[in-house]
């Protein structure tokens, strides 16, 4: 949203400016830019709280890129030395435990902000026209970070990460068509093996990365180019009426005051609740008892679990694989079957769709943590 | 139909109980009378057979060669279409034995009250394998009891007489040549040694109350000594042994104590072997040999326990108790550990306590005495230390800090104390101390690392609280500045 508040609005030049604003400013032209990010503003409503989860998502991922960047001068990715190179880190390093865990940790949060952030913008309409670019870049970084995750997850080659690993390529493994393939490409043959981990490193830490900064560089540049979206109901109300507050520098204050409250969380939750390493894995043993995969994947194995062997003759995992990639596909293109009423009238169609499907993920997720 | 065949197999019956009896009657054996009077080949089992049990018992020729033993006329007597089967296959001969041994009623009407298990146990023991040359069992009924002059076990003559029957086993057991067509890797110098032993001396004499070869390896029931249902198999042989050692009356006529099985079940050596059935620990052969048994002597014990302890009798043979213990002419390992009843090795055998080993020779003010005594305070300190720095491991591991390194460095230890308790075998302080300097420094270096590791546990917790504090105050500032900002916009 761009839109003129003169009232609000000072002149830039009506402070004094420090030598060194003064210095940048006569190369760089800083003023020009200020006075943009102080035409940029943000609407104030009711709902505005769910406005700060794509930044503080946009943080998080800052933390994996900072952390997983120390934590790449010690990780060694291969199958002899992975584990040993974690402990290394864990154990020996300075502040090598923070680190590992803060980036575990915030891999979590990220994904988690990303979710919220991406339910947000379903209830709010935010992905209706003009914004359906931003909606598909939006759901192509949390692919993306999901991938992030479950390559990650196999790095510290330890036992439950082996294993979990095994079971979420088998499904991957059992997509039709292209599932033998899928899994060769991500196995690196046809067990989870050292090729496997030298693979999903290289996926992690560069692959994974470079396509995310192409979505997020698209993303940002869609939501500066159109503006932050408005509320439905704005469309029928009076510019009066109509609460903003700038962008800069109100809502950017905001963002970070809640930034340093995440950090804060992140902090508390990596020092109270390290992420544990666990035993090495090893292939010849038998698989242990409790193995999941991470929380965001969890809803979709327990679903998976109840889902019969065979129905009609068909592979019940089949099925349960085309189920969940057709309401993913159906989740993507909302903006294609979205019911557009008046404006003023609420579509309770995509509400209720996503709400019913926000109360499935939740209700699956909490069965599988709760049967372990 | 049915009553027909019931009447046939009635028939049949009766006519076999009277034939057998016919052949099992006495005094009516007209081969035999024939054959004793012929010469040569055809006579030597007509008058081995007079001699035998079997005809003393009332069997008759035709008992196992069939035929008719009550005619006269060879024709009629050896008419093949009458049964006669002449000389019996080496391949099958066993089963003219096993048709009355294996047979309770048969033996009984014989007189005989005794077992007739024994084929059922010679049908799996080594011996009824299939020979070499596919000429039956390796070996049978007769390749040990004979055939014509077969006598009761009791009977000095008899070939499996106590006596006779080291000589029946050697004439397989001592046969290079032979043996080797079965298993090559077997020696042959059983016999020799048994001769050498204390058993084969006495045996020799004619004393049938000690060891021979049945005695161990049982008779009929012979199984590799790799086998577990063998007697003489490891995990067996100290009980086989007490069968006789055990039984007071039988050794009091020796006078040697009945008490060794008892002492040996509850010895180091015994639990290992009996209870966590491990097979590499010695039993009564490991010490006193197997064929050639016999006591070792006083200067030999410590060369026999280092057979397996070679580092104990290394290091002991460095040291003064070495000289010592020769010129007194007392045994080595056994002055301290026993024999028999060798108890678990505890540090409380070192030192100056009732229960040290030291104390039976050292008196408090001597040398050995205050050796003893500081290398136990420093044995005592060491594992003080370990046990102090494995709870400081165990609770800096409860916290969630990681100690791997140092507890496989501890665990490592275990390797070390053996070293050092082994060690005291040379009664020197100066080699003790060397041996257990590294302990000190193992356990010193995972007490720091515990403890270290406590404190960082509870740095972490205050480093964060003091992070949370700096970033909480700055959100307090953040709040305040856009408090004012808005207050500024709102006016």
């Amino acid at each position: 949203m761009q839109k003129e508040q003169p009232k609000k609005q000072e002149p830039v030049t009506g402070k004094p400016k420090s030598s060194l604003m003064q210095w940048l400013d006569e190369r760089y032209n800083l003023s020009a830019l200020r006075e943009f990010a102080k035409k940029k503003s943000v609407p104030k409503f009711r709902e505005t709280i769910w406005y700060y989860f794509g930044g503080i998502a946009l943080l998080l991922f800052v933390v994996q890129v900072i952390t997983g960047i120390l934590l790449l001068m010690y990780y060694k990715g291969t199958e002899d030395i992975a584990y040993e190179s974690v402990r290394f880190i864990d154990a020996k390093v300075n502040f090598g435990w923070l680190i590992r865990s803060v980036h575990s940790w915030s891999a979590n949060l990220m994904i988690l902000s990303i979710v919220i952030h991406m339910f947000s913008v379903y209830f709010l309409k935010a992905f209706r026209k003009p914004r359906e670019l931003t909606w598909y870049t939006g759901i192509a970084l949390l692919l993306i970070s999901m991938a992030f995750g479950f390559s990650g997850y196999l790095l510290p080659w330890n036992e439950l990460a082996y294993f979990a690993t095994k079971v979420g390529t088998d499904i991957v493994g059992q997509v039709p068509f292209v599932g033998k393939f899928m899994l060769t490409l991500m196995r690196g043959g046809e067990d989870v093996t050292g090729a496997t981990l030298s693979r999903f490193f290289g996926f992690h830490v560069a692959l994974f990365p470079g396509i995310f900064v192409i979505f997020l560089t698209l993303h940002l540049l869609f939501i500066q180019r159109q503006g932050i979206s408005e509320p439905d109901d704005w469309a029928q109300k009076e510019e009066k009426e109509k609460k903003t507050i700038p962008f800069f520098p109100n809502f950017v204050l905001r963002e970070l005051l809640i930034w340093l409250i995440v950090i804060n969380i992140l902090a508390i939750l990596a020092v109270y609740f390290p992420w544990e390493l666990g035993n090495k894995a090893d292939s010849f043993a038998p698989a242990p008892q409790g193995i999941k995969p991470e929380w965001y994947f969890l809803f979709m194995f327990q679903v998976l679990k109840y889902i019969p062997g065979k129905i009609w003759m068909i592979n019940g995992e089949i099925i349960g694989i085309l189920f969940f990639g057709l309401a993913g596909l159906l989740w993507i293109i909302v903006p294609f079957w979205d019911v557009k009423l008046k404006p003023g009238y609420r579509n309770r169609v995509i509400t209720y769709t996503g709400l019913g499907i926000l109360a499935f993920i939740i209700v699956f997720t909490i069965i599988a943590f709760i049967a372990g | 139909m049915k009553h027909i065949s019931i009447a046939y197999l009635l028939i049949l019956f009766l006519v076999g109980a009277i034939t057998f009896r016919l052949s099992a009657a006495p005094g009516n054996d007209e081969c035999l009378n024939c054959h004793e009077a012929l010469d040569g080949k055809v006579q030597t089992p007509a008058i081995a057979f007079k001699n035998d049990v079997h005809h003393a018992a009332g069997i008759t020729c035709a008992g196992c060669h069939g035929g008719n033993s009550s005619v006269s006329d060879m024709e009629e007597g050896m008419d093949k279409k009458k049964g006669y089967t002449g000389i019996p296959s080496t391949k099958e001969r066993y089963v003219l034995c096993v048709k009355c041994h294996a047979e309770k009623k048969a033996m009984q009407s014989f007189g005989y009250r005794g077992s007739t298990e024994q084929f059922e146990k010679l049908k799996s023991s080594v011996h009824f394998k299939n020979s070499y040359n596919d000429q039956g069992p390796i070996a049978d009924c007769i390749t040990c009891h004979g055939a014509h002059g077969i006598l009761g076990a009791k009977n000095p003559q008899s070939r499996v007489h106590p006596t006779k029957i080291v000589q029946l086993c050697g004439n397989c057991h001592s046969d290079p040549s032979y043996m080797q067509k079965y298993n090559p890797g077997l020696p042959v110098d059983q016999v020799m040694k048994y001769r050498t032993s204390i058993h084969g001396v006495k045996n020799a004499k004619g004393d049938t109350r000690t060891a021979q070869c049945v005695s161990c390896h049982g008779n009929h029931e012979i199984y590799s000594v790799k086998d577990p249902r063998s007697a003489v198999y490891n995990l067996n042989i100290a009980k086989t042994c007490s069968h006789c050692h055990s039984d007071t009356v039988l050794m009091a006529q020796y006078n040697i104590p009945a008490n060794q099985y008892k002492k040996y079940q509850k010895s180091v050596h015994g639990i290992a072997l009996l209870e966590k059935g491990d097979a590499a620990a010695p039993s009564c052969n490991g010490c006193h040999g197997n064929h050639a048994a016999i006591l070792p002597g006083a200067e030999s014990v410590s060369k026999v326990c280092g057979t397996c302890h070679a580092f104990n009798m290394e290091l002991f043979e460095q040291g003064p108790h070495k000289t010592a213990f020769n010129i007194k002419k007392i045994p080595e390992c056994e002055s301290c550990h026993g024999n028999h009843g060798i108890e678990p090795v505890t540090d409380e055998f070192l030192g100056t306590s009732s229960r040290s080993f030291c104390i039976s020779c050292h008196q408090a003010g001597d040398n050995g005495y205050k050796t003893a005594a500081e290398m136990k305070q420093l044995l005592d300190t060491l594992t003080a230390s370990k046990k102090n720095a494995d709870q400081y491991l165990d609770i800096a591991e409860r916290l969630g800090m990681d100690v791997t390194d140092e507890k496989y460095a501890l665990k490592n230890m275990k390797q070390l104390l053996i070293k050092v308790r082994t060690s005291v075998h040379v009664a020197s302080l100066g080699k003790f101390k060397e041996e257990i300097a590294p302990g000190f420094e193992i356990v010193k270096d995972a007490e720091t690392h515990g403890r270290k590791s406590i404190e960082n546990y509870y740095f972490r917790r205050k480093g964060l609280m003091v992070s949370t504090v700096i970033v909480s105050i700055l959100v307090g500032l953040l709040y305040l500045k856009l408090k004012r900002i808005e207050k500024e916009d709102r006016a």
